[in-house]
Order: C-alpha cells, then sequence, then structure tokens
C-alpha cells in the first residue's frame, strides 16, 4: 500500500481544529443540514416500558425559563422555593415514590431535578395534589405559565407543560438514536437500516431540535430498586 | 463430537491472509495469567455453581487482541478479550468468556457468517483529502488513516453490511471507536450472552456478567499511541510484585429483555449484583514453555458447571462447536468438548 500522508492530507485532517473551518462549519454546514434535513423536536423524560426497572428511579430534569432572569428576578425564585421548604419536604414524602429531589437556578432556568418511581402523569398529579401551592408560587416566576395558576384547576395542561420542558432523555445505546427519530417522523422502526456513519450527524441536528438534553439514563447504585422498597429494607416507618 | 458444516466454515472463515492456522483464526495474539475467585458474601443466593459457593477457586486466564493477525499491533483499535477458567473444587473447570465490546454483531449463527464473509479483510485504502472533505461537509467523521503497517482491515466490509443490518450497527459503531487500552488490566469486560442461574433457594435469573477493573478502565492517546508491543510487558511488570483484581458484576435480566439475542445488551437500570472479586497475581512469563502452556489451551463459553447453563442465545450454542473445531484445527489441547486433537479435523 503506497504512504498518501501528504501535507494536503494531513492539512484536511486537522480542518476540525482549524478556527475557519469551525466557522464554516457552524454557520453554514450545520444551517444548511438542519434545512435539509430537519429532525422533530424528541418528547421529554423517560419513555414508556412495561419493565420493572424502568419504571423505577426514573429521572425528570424540568427546565423552566426565569421570567425575569435579572439578579433580582433569580432571587425571586430562589425565594419561591425557600420559603417553601418544610411544604415541599413534606409534600414530596406524601407522594412517597420520589428519591431525590432538587431545585437548581442554571443560566436563565429554574430547573427541579428529580429521580421518582412509577408513571410521570400520575407523579406530578400527587405533586399538585400535596403541594399546589408551591407549584403557584413557582411557576408565577415562569416565562408563559401564569396562565396555568392556580395548578390545581389546570392540571392536564400543566402535566402536558411540565413534560413539554422535561429534558429529551437520549437513548443509552447510540445507534437507538436511530428509531427514535424514525417514530418522531411516524416512520416504522425496522425499516431500511440507516447509514452509520450518518449518526454524528442525526446527533448534531437532534441537539438543534433539543438544545438540552439528558445523555443517558445515567448511573444508578440500586438500580431496580423502588424508594419503598428502600425504605422498607431500611425499616424506617413508611 | 460432530461439527456442523456451519461451525467449520465460520471458523473457517474468519481466518485472515494475515493470520496462521496454526493459532486462533481470532482473538490470536495473546498472554496468560493466574489468580483466584472470590464470591461475595450475597453470590450463593442468585448462583449455586460451586465457585460461587466456595470460599477461593484458583483461576487461569487469558487476555487477548480480538485481531486474527499473527502479528502483534497493540496499539491499533480493537475489542480485547478476557477468557477465565474456574478451577472447580471437585477438580472440573468452568469457563467464563468475555470481550471489552459489550455486544456481538449477528443474532444468529447463520448472520454471523454472513458478517463474517461481508468483514473479510481487503487492502485498506487511503481516504482521498477530497473525499474527506466531502465528507466534513456532510458532517460524516471521515474514515481515520490507515496504521502506518496496516495492509487489509474488515472495516470497510464491517460498516458496508452494518448500513444494510440494522442488527449489526451498535457493535460496528461501538467497535470502530473502541480504542486501545493503557493495559489488560484496565478495561472492562462483556459476556454479551445471557445464562441462566440458579440460586440456592432453586429460583431461576436469565443474567450477563461483566468484569469491572478496580484500577478502572483506560485509554491510550490515539495520537500518542504507545508501540505495537505493550500490552503484555505492562501486565508482566503489573502482576510481577502486584496483585489486580476484576469485580465480576451480574445484571439480572426482565421479562422482555433480549435473552437469546446478543445484539442488545441491556439497559443498564436492570437490577445488579456483585459476584465476587477476581485477583490475579501472576502473568505467564516470556518463556516458550509458559507461551506453549497459556496458547494452547482451549477455553469454550459452553464449559458450564451445575448452577449454571445456557440461554437459548443461538450464537452462544454454535460457539462450543466452533471453538472446538478450531481447537483441534490449531492441534491445541483438546477442547473439553472434542475428543482429542487428532479427530477434529
Amino acid at each position: 500500500m503506497t504512504n498518501k500522508d501528504t501535507w494536503f492530507n494531513r492539512y484536511v485532517n486537522s480542518l476540525p481544529t482549524r478556527g475557519w473551518f469551525k466557522l464554516l462549519s457552524r454557520y453554514v454546514v450545520v444551517p444548511y443540514w438542519i434545512w435539509r434535513d430537519p429532525k422533530p423536536k424528541l418528547p421529554g423524560g423517560p419513555r414508556e416500558s412495561p419493565q420493572p426497572s424502568e419504571n423505577t428511579q426514573r429521572m425528570m430534569n424540568l427546565i423552566m425559563p426565569l421570567k425575569d432572569p435579572s439578579p433580582m428576578g433569580r432571587a425571586m425564585a430562589a425565594m419561591a422555593i425557600a420559603q417553601n421548604v418544610d411544604e415541599i419536604f413534606s409534600g414530596l414524602d406524601n407522594v412517597g415514590t420520589v428519591h431525590t429531589a432538587r431545585f437548581l437556578i442554571l443560566g436563565d432556568n429554574l430547573c427541579m431535578i428529580s429521580v421518582y418511581d412509577g408513571d410521570f402523569s400520575n407523579y406530578i398529579r400527587d405533586f399538585i395534589e400535596t403541594i399546589g401551592s408551591v407549584f403557584d408560587a413557582v411557576i408565577s416566576q415562569i416565562k408563559g405559565a401564569e396562565h396555568m395558576i392556580p395548578t390545581c384547576d389546570h392540571v392536564e395542561e400543566f402535566i402536558e407543560w411540565v413534560h413539554d420542558h422535561d429534558l429529551f432523555q437520549a437513548p443509552d445505546f447510540p445507534t437507538d438514536l436511530f428509531a427514535l427519530q424514525d417514530a418522531a417522523k411516524g416512520l416504522p422502526t425496522d425499516g431500511p437500516a440507516h447509514e452509520i456513519m450518518t449518526l454524528p450527524r442525526d446527533l448534531i441536528l437532534q441537539l438543534h431540535a433539543n438544545p438540552n438534553l439528558s445523555l443517558g439514563g445515567g448511573y444508578r447504585s440500586y438500580p431496580g430498586y423502588s424508594a419503598a422498597q428502600v425504605r422498607d429494607k431500611f425499616g424506617v416507618g413508611w | 463430537m460432530h461439527y456442523s458444516d456451519l461451525a467449520k466454515r465460520i471458523v473457517d472463515e474468519l481466518l485472515r491472509p494475515d493470520g496462521s492456522d496454526k493459532l486462533r483464526p481470532v482473538h490470536t495474539i495473546g498472554i496468560g495469567a493466574t489468580g483466584y475467585f472470590e464470591p461475595s458474601e450475597v453470590a450463593p443466593q442468585y448462583c449455586k455453581a460451586d465457585h460461587f459457593i466456595t470460599p477461593r477457586t484458583k483461576a487461569t486466564l487469558r487476555f487477548s487482541n480480538g485481531s486474527g493477525s499473527k502479528t502483534q499491533h497493540d496499539d491499533w483499535s480493537d475489542v480485547r478479550g478476557m477468557a477465565t477458567r474456574f478451577h472447580l473444587s471437585d477438580g472440573t473447570d468452568t469457563d467464563l468468556i468475555m470481550m471489552t465490546l459489550p455486544e456481538f454483531f449477528a443474532r444468529t449463527p447463520e448472520e454471523f457468517l454472513e458478517f463474517t464473509l461481508a468483514a473479510k479483510p481487503t487492502e485498506v485504502h487511503w481516504v482521498s483529502p477530497w473525499k474527506k472533505i466531502w465528507q466534513m461537509l456532510h458532517l460524516i467523521p471521515p474514515q481515520p488513516d490507515p496504521y502506518p503497517d496496516e495492509e487489509i482491515s474488515p472495516n470497510e466490509g464491517a460498516i458496508k453490511f452494518a448500513n444494510e443490518n440494522r442488527y449489526s450497527q451498535l457493535a460496528v459503531f461501538q467497535a470502530a471507536a473502541i480504542g486501545a487500552p493503557v493495559s489488560y488490566l484496565r478495561a472492562a469486560y462483556h459476556a454479551v450472552h445471557t445464562f441462566v442461574v440458579t440460586g440456592e433457594d432453586e429460583v431461576e435469573r436469565w443474567v450477563r456478567f461483566t468484569w469491572q477493573p478496580i484500577d478502572g478502565v483506560k485509554n491510550e492517546n490515539p495520537l500518542d499511541p504507545p508501540g505495537a508491543d505493550y500490552l503484555q510487558g505492562r501486565l508482566r511488570d503489573r502482576l510481577a510484585d502486584h496483585t489486580s483484581r476484576f469485580t465480576l458484576m451480574m445484571q439480572i435480566g426482565e421479562v422482555g429483555d433480549a435473552f437469546d439475542d446478543s445484539t442488545k445488551p441491556w439497559p443498564p437500570h436492570r437490577q445488579r449484583v456483585m459476584m465476587g472479586t477476581l485477583t490475579l497475581d501472576h502473568a505467564a512469563e516470556d518463556t516458550k514453555a509458559q507461551d506453549d502452556y497459556f496458547e494452547k489451551l482451549s477455553f469454550n463459553p459452553m464449559l458450564l458447571t451445575p448452577g449454571i447453563r445456557a440461554s437459548e442465545d443461538p450464537v452462544l450454542h454454535i460457539r462450543k462447536e466452533a471453538y472446538a473445531y478450531s481447537s483441534g484445527k490449531r492441534d491445541a489441547t483438546p477442547c473439553p468438548f472434542s475428543g482429542g486433537a487428532e479427530d477434529d479435523q
């Protein structure tokens, strides 16, 4: 085999690290492909599955844009949480299916990150039932959510809104992205195979449709066990 | 033992032009090691096999590069293998064979033969810089340049096959980017197939095994390769005055999981159990006697023991014949399932 490692070949190999090529990619190549092969926004949250371990320790990554992202607005959002800590903790105890939950202010968003067992809609419905007033206080700080106050009168609409703001969870196995994109377009997921080297492009285009995402289902130290099973094992009373 | 034409054909077709019929057709370059396995406290609840109820079981291992080339290329991106033989208390053995790729290329032996034929190594080509630019403008990663001494490669055929067969895509995609570990002791290995274990309570569970290195997983920097021959030396250096350990993790499958299809790994959310710890304390010395002993070993993934049985995965079942036939073909220490080297030709 003839060695064809010419200076031109080496230069081309270095293109992905060169500033001008990065600019070309960012402002011309990627926008062209977004126009040529648009991807539908993929839905957030864990996907439906009848399997037991897929229904425990599910992740919710709720990203809510702040109405006022100034320091004052951020402080208002922080206060909405801080003034309701007892209500939130008590509500989480009553819901009973939550492993962990926390709020973050990240960028211009208020985020609720939680790990829960069971059905997503029931999780949110239980939450509204137990701490709906806290949700009202929280979403009063959120852009485009005021019309759902009080949440107890807009339960189904609020569940849909939360689902829409829950991050898309990228599949645990990269080539599964093809099937998710096909399904979102209404195509059969067992149709002709995609060219595997187009997977990086499909990921780039998906990140345009879903700029934020959760990378896979994440690590679990004790996968497959519900919060109730863990509590029962330790004998902590409920 | 009788070998089906399919098993023989698969083994024969796997042989590369730069391989040798006196060596394994794949995982050709390797090194032996020894150590012992200690089960965890909970292991007997899940599997009553001898090595999960005996406090300490001696083990013999062989680490390998996945390629069928007889020339050593440790720094090339390649799947690595870890075959473990447990020497049980009743004098029998059981094997556990794993590789760094978490899934396989085909669902059935017939499909695997098709894949083997499609991925037969062909002369490597330099992709022209103009084509690379075209690929980059299509947001497709250009095919890497060949390694300096690389003459043939299965990659082109494997990718073409994967472009036509969804089931092989994950394995081909991950194999293409698998890299080279800094040490055989710093890679995670997967048994890929499903086995059925029986616990003390006589409950059967469908499971998959993984070795996880206590030293942690780490790959070499592909832009600064350490040279073609470093893995065996590093193994000997590490075990000369230290031990190195792996934990045996066991995933428990659920209804709906692919029990008989090794192209589909199970999600990481399945319950998993730490079944024990393997401690390695000796690497094969760089002598002909040691090399002869370890390289002549014949492992077989179907060499099981009461408490563990094979699932219905057809690829796992044909490996029993294929390994035995290959063992005879290369005049190795007879495979436990073969009638001796002479009978296996």
